[in-house]
């Protein structure tokens, strides 16, 4: 067996881990690795604009197909670059490895030009990370990189490489004959016991409702599919988190809508008045709870999830059951089909007819205009004309955000990618990169406002280059309208910087990447320019000048609970919001 | 719902890797938990593997996340609130400096002779004297020595085991 160097290695280790590509910048440190990266063919590498953009196109890539995504940069900069990324990563559960470049060994401490304590850094921001002081333990770090991203609930590894032991000869045996890490062995498998009792809480209650979260996706397509199965099975309502849309399909008569602080009036007060909660890989995030004293107070709570530190978190559940959900799920459904268990469905007729009244309001109407275009407008006409392509959709940040997320239809998983526990403005376009990358021929459509498209527009620049056909539909209405609003209901209409002057014409920004600008600006066009903007093989920038007055409704305001919901402009808060609400995000 | 604090006496077998202790240390305060007191060192240097003991103190759903959270961190290989369990031994060394310049020490080394504890250095400016024993005990040592002036002095912090088969595993 020769010997090879390290940055040999970092390549060999990445095709055995069949990674095909690499989003990724270079730099002084990482040369080595850009080296060898010249050398082959079966790796990909996509040069980004900003090492940012390398990790939320790798979290878009890893979201779009359940494979790890693969981040390269450099030291200092190029590293800290990625803090955003990993973190939002981190957040969300997506799977990467991120693989840094660093001074040589000699050199650490020193204070050396583009030296970061990267490892010290992303400490707290990735699942684990690596400082690689031995080449001979390298390929171990890289594989036990993938198996950590990967096993578990999911997260990004970071893997820091000195320059020196890129260059260092070392022997490489295969993945077979490498030590990986050995005593993580996350818990996958719930007893049977606890399935059973599941299944007697399921055939008591008359007002069930199943809360689903990014969890089940994460787990895999098997896990939507006996996700389905059950909720047919069982006839209960279900709702989703934001990073669960579309592991059960949102267009379905079960799927009573989003719950949470957007959520819709079916769906929250199905949550304040259900008697058995049913959570599904979620974890009872503050923007779902709103107000945690006030939290579905009437209810059973059944908690599955992968990670031991979800349950008890923030709320106190009744039955937590930890593993993972694809075969929690198989095992639910073999067990009800083996003992042919059946459940009555008349339990749930009342409970059915409730949450019906509840959808009769219709809480996502809005008042349209044939004069000015207004967002969800906008959005339903998208939704309508891309139906039958299967779209992917990522989002920045924001009102644009929540509203996609409450019209669009979401049928798949793995179709909806958006930064749900960071909330990363600029995250979408660079996402969207990476979704096309997987899927070539798909149609990727970045939902964006003004605002955030803003933070990561550079990446136009490899859109161009790789010729990424990513359509980016702007709801443009001219404020950061998510701070806009707060500012509204909580600060006295105290517009403070949240207007966005000096906009650029995005038109001609679009041109000037030799992509396609399209602006629609009367409600009466909106359909011929989705369909044009669908129609053009290559990226377009479709710059739609919505209402700005429009606000995101319904809305749980802060320190409130679920059954306090504002349904649209002409809804005030009950009194002054309290202190204790003020101050919460 | 329990909203008492209690103390706990967490002890934690780690790889013996440089950062691990950081990544503990990051947790606690990056979540907001408290560290009463801190111990590490390894104790096989087969298998590379630490022992970290740590006395927190918090709410029953606090503590239990404090234990969800560390059990997550890659490093850890166990975890066990030796509070929790039936019988356990918590030990502590400290060293005290004292000056002792123009100043008889009889009466303190007579006081202090049925309490096992060790003088290390005696001369005519100072006494350095070793004591082990639980928190409790040491706290009892400090109060006898307070009349002295202290110059110095330093804690090793908890190091804990239980008794009987409940133990810890690598």
């Amino acid at each position: 067996m020769k010997n090879i160097s390290g940055a040999s290695v970092v390549i060999k280790t990445l095709i055995e881990e069949n990674v095909d590509v690499i989003f990724g910048y270079p730099g002084g440190a990482v040369l080595p690795i850009y080296d060898e990266l010249f050398k082959q063919k079966k790796l990909r590498h996509i040069l980004v604009r900003h090492e940012q953009a390398a990790v939320h196109a790798a979290e878009g890539y890893a979201r779009s197909t359940g494979k790890v995504g693969v981040v390269l940069v450099t030291s200092g900069p190029g590293a800290t670059n990625t803090v955003t990324g990993l973190t939002d990563a981190m957040m969300d559960s997506i799977p990467l490895v991120c693989i840094s470049g660093q001074v040589p060994t000699h050199m650490i401490g020193n204070d050396a030009f583009q030296e970061a304590d990267i490892v010290g850094i992303t400490r707290p921001c990735t699942k684990h990370n690596y400082l690689v002081k031995d080449v001979s333990k390298l390929a171990n770090a890289i594989h036990s990189a993938f198996y950590i991203a990967k096993n578990g609930r999911p997260g990004p590894v970071l893997v820091d490489i000195p320059k020196d032991i890129q260059t260092f000869k070392t022997k490489y045996l295969g993945k077979k004959k490498t030590k990986i890490i050995s005593h993580y062995r996350p818990k996958l498998k719930p007893s049977l016991d606890q399935i059973d009792e599941f299944i007697k809480l399921l055939r008591k209650s008359n007002k069930p409702i199943f809360y689903i979260g990014g969890g089940i996706i994460n787990s895999g397509s098997l896990a939507s599919k006996n996700l389905y199965k059950l909720i047919k099975k069982t006839g209960f309502p279900c709702t989703q988190t934001l990073m669960g849309l579309g592991a059960y399909p949102t267009s379905d008569k079960q799927f009573i809508g989003m719950l949470g602080m957007h959520g819709t009036y079916e769906a929250n007060l199905s949550m304040y008045n259900c008697d058995l909660m049913i959570c599904l890989g979620a974890r009872f995030d503050d923007r779902i709870t709103g107000k945690v004293s006030g939290f579905s107070p009437k209810s059973k709570k059944i908690h599955f999830d992968i990670d031991a530190s979800s349950f008890n978190k923030s709320v106190n559940v009744d039955l937590t059951v930890q593993g993972d959900l694809s075969k929690i799920l198989s095992l639910i459904i073999k067990e009800i089909e083996t003992k042919r268990i059946n459940f009555e469905k008349k339990k749930i007729v009342g409970w059915w007819k409730q949450i019906n009244k509840w959808r009769a309001r219709d809480c996502l109407s809005y008042k349209n205009s044939n004069k000015i275009i207004k967002p969800q407008y906008a959005l339903q006409r998208l939704d309508f004309l891309t139906s039958k392509f299967d779209p992917f959709i990522t989002t920045e940040v924001g009102q644009h955000q929540m509203w996609a997320a409450q019209y669009l239809t979401f049928n798949k998983p793995k179709h909806w990618m958006t930064s749900g526990g960071l909330g990363t403005m600029g995250y979408g376009l660079p996402a969207a990169m990476g979704v096309q990358i997987a899927h070539p021929k798909g149609l990727v459509i970045d939902v964006a406002g003004e605002a955030s498209i803003l933070m990561n527009i550079q990446e136009m620049s490899t859109i161009k280059q790789y010729r990424l056909p990513v359509k980016i539909f702007i709801l443009n209405n001219h404020y950061m309208g998510m701070v806009r609003q707060w500012q509204e209901l909580l600060h006295g209409n105290r517009l403070s910087e949240s207007y966005m002057d000096s906009l650029p014409d995005f038109v001609k920004l679009a041109e000037s990447f030799g992509a396609t600008g399209l602006r629609i600006e009367r409600p009466g066009d909106v359909d011929d320019s989705i369909k044009e903007m669908i129609k053009i093989k290559g990226p377009v920038i479709c710059d739609v000048v919505v209402d700005p007055n429009e606000n995101c409704f319904p809305m749980i305001p802060s320190g409130s609970t679920h059954n306090q919901m504002l349904l649209g402009p002409n809804d005030k808060v009950d009194g002054e919001i309290s202190e204790e609400g003020m101050v919460l995000v | 719902m329990n909203q008492k604090n209690t103390k706990h006496i967490l002890s934690i077998m780690v790889d013996n890797e440089p950062g691990v202790l950081a990544r503990v240390v990051g947790l606690f305060s990056g979540r907001g938990y408290n560290i009463e007191s801190l111990s590490v060192s390894e104790v096989d240097s087969h298998k590379f593997l630490s022992r970290i003991t740590i006395v927190t103190s918090g709410t029953k759903i606090i503590v239990n996340q404090i234990k969800a959270q560390l059990g997550k961190l890659i490093p850890v290989h166990n975890l066990v609130d030796i509070s929790e369990l039936d019988s356990f031994i918590g030990k502590e060394l400290i060293l005290i400096k004292l000056n002792v310049k123009n100043r008889s020490t009889y009466d303190l080394k007579k006081k202090l002779e049925g309490l096992e504890a060790k003088i290390l250095v005696d001369n005519d400016s100072e006494l350095i004297i070793q004591f082990t024993g639980s928190p409790d005990d040491i706290n009892k040592i400090e109060k006898i020595i307070e009349p002295i002036k202290i110059i110095e002095k330093t804690r090793s912090g908890l190091v804990s085991m239980t008794t009987g088969t409940d133990y810890i595993k690598k």
